[in-house]
């Protein structure tokens, strides 16, 4: 579904991503986990062209998007994406959140939309904060709700980046059983991640970033249990 | 000390009329010049040069010269130069509108600028065109950020119209003028109508409090 080829991103003289390239298949839920900086999100920010690559190719569908004839609001369409710090519309309330991008840019009917909105807060167990604003909400309403908005367009792929650094320790949870309802559900997902436990028993697949370089790639138990690279081993100490 | 508030009192339903005037022509110049400014608060943060530099070339322009001087250049100049005999109306809401929108136009830039980069990003991921997320998500924010600016704006505007009475446009300030060239008394009529100033601006603080608090609905 995703293929990334030779992926470069340089801000500047600094070499964000180096030569990444993997392949990520329908239904898959791949973790990217590394130490800060080492370029996690901005891969993940790639593949929704949040960030512009320097150099190298990423095709999603069949669909280069690097290349510029490529329709990226359309592309975007079908690739959720959910932010660490929630970034909901917080002058709408709950409902006008998930159905605003479905009725203006889909052109989905209003009825319709809010129909499909309500079903989704209702599987984030938030259906009796639809007409509530976004400030009066806590962190993990607050994500569950953004998960919620992003699903509303009825993607084919979901980024995920650190959706649950910025909550309090006690709303991980409900955040992490929403997304792993989500993976079970079959959809194609892309988790930035420092939750070690949802990597390892959610992820189908472990991408290790340092630097820049995707250092090591594989299966969760033998990622947790015999790491490759000495960096890698190095991370897992420090954070197991 | 001599104050006859009685001498004036036949004129004050013509100076009273002086209300709307100044309040109609300083309605249409904010209207034209909010209009006008929010474009260019857009041309500002356009990523095409041209019309960045058409918008700071602008700004600079209309905030670099006084008011006063584009007022007499829009009335006494532009005939002089197309032969159109322009009304002292049309002139004031010309020169107001064009200058306040230099004005307006930072004000909203920084509003927009002031709306946090992430609501942009979501609106992207989400797949909403430029143009609608700008009208539905961006400029909603922004405006809360505007609001208070805004207002000082208004109040600046309104205060700033009383000089239309130097091209005869028979506004409150002009009343007041010509009641006291009328009376031999110029200290009751433009005591009146500074009083009437300063009830106009009180309300118009008012009503941008009670908008401001509205907005605040969602925090």
């Amino acid at each position: 579904m995703i293929k990334v080829e030779k992926l470069n991103k340089k801000f500047g003289n600094n070499e964000v991503l180096r030569d990444i390239s993997t392949e990520i298949a329908k239904g898959e839920v791949v973790a990217i986990i590394g130490p800060s900086g080492s370029g996690k999100s901005t891969f993940l920010r790639c593949l929704n062209v949040l960030e512009t690559p320097t150099s190298g190719d990423i095709v999603i569908d069949g669909h280069h998007l690097t290349d510029p004839k490529t329709p990226i609001q359309q592309m975007r369409q079908q690739i959720g994406m959910v932010f660490q710090h929630f970034h909901l519309f917080p002058h709408l309330t709950v409902l006008d959140n998930l159905t605003y991008a479905p009725i203006k840019a889909k052109g989905v009917k209003k009825k319709v939309a809010e129909e499909k909105a309500r079903e989704l807060l209702k599987k984030v167990g938030l259906l009796n904060k639809e007409s509530a604003f976004p400030s009066s909400l806590s962190g993990g309403q607050k994500q569950r709700v953004a998960i919620a908005r992003a699903l509303a367009m009825e993607p084919e792929l979901m980024l995920f980046d650190e959706p649950t650094s910025a909550l309090d320790p006690e709303m991980v949870k409900e955040v992490l059983d929403v997304m792993k309802d989500l993976a079970h559900s079959g959809m194609t997902m892309v988790v930035v991640t420092h939750e070690m436990g949802f990597a390892r028993e959610v992820a189908d697949r472990i991408l290790f970033l340092d630097h820049g370089v995707l250092l090591e790639e594989g299966k969760p138990a033998d990622f947790f249990s015999q790491p490759k690279t000495a960096r890698a081993k190095d991370f897992l100490d420090k954070i197991l | 000390m001599n104050l006859d508030f009685g001498q004036i009192t036949p004129y004050i339903p013509f100076m009273i009329e002086g209300i709307w005037v100044t309040l109609k022509f300083v309605f249409v110049s904010l209207i034209f010049g909010f209009a006008l400014g929010t474009i260019l608060a857009l041309f500002k943060i356009s990523h095409i040069k041209p019309l960045n530099w058409f918008a700071i070339f602008y700004t600079s322009i209309f905030r670099g010269t006084p008011l006063i001087l584009q007022l007499m250049i829009i009335y006494f100049a532009i005939p002089q130069l197309t032969g159109y005999d322009i009304s002292p109306f049309l002139s004031a809401i010309l020169a107001f509108g064009l200058n306040s929108a230099a004005y307006i136009s930072e004000i909203i830039r920084a509003g927009i600028q002031a709306v946090d980069k992430g609501q942009t990003e979501a609106a992207m991921a989400l797949g909403v065109p430029y143009q609608q997320m700008m009208k539905d998500i961006i400029l909603p924010q922004a405006m809360k950020n505007i609001l208070p600016a805004l207002m000082n704006e208004v109040i600046t505007l309104t205060k700033e119209s009383a000089l239309v009475s130097t091209i005869g446009y028979l506004d409150l300030m002009r009343r007041a003028q010509v009641v006291g060239a009328d009376i031999y008394r110029n200290f009751e009529p433009l005591l009146f109508v500074g009083f009437i100033y300063w009830l106009m601006v009180v309300g118009l603080s008012m009503i941008g409090r009670m908008i401001e608090r509205r907005l605040k609905v969602s925090d």
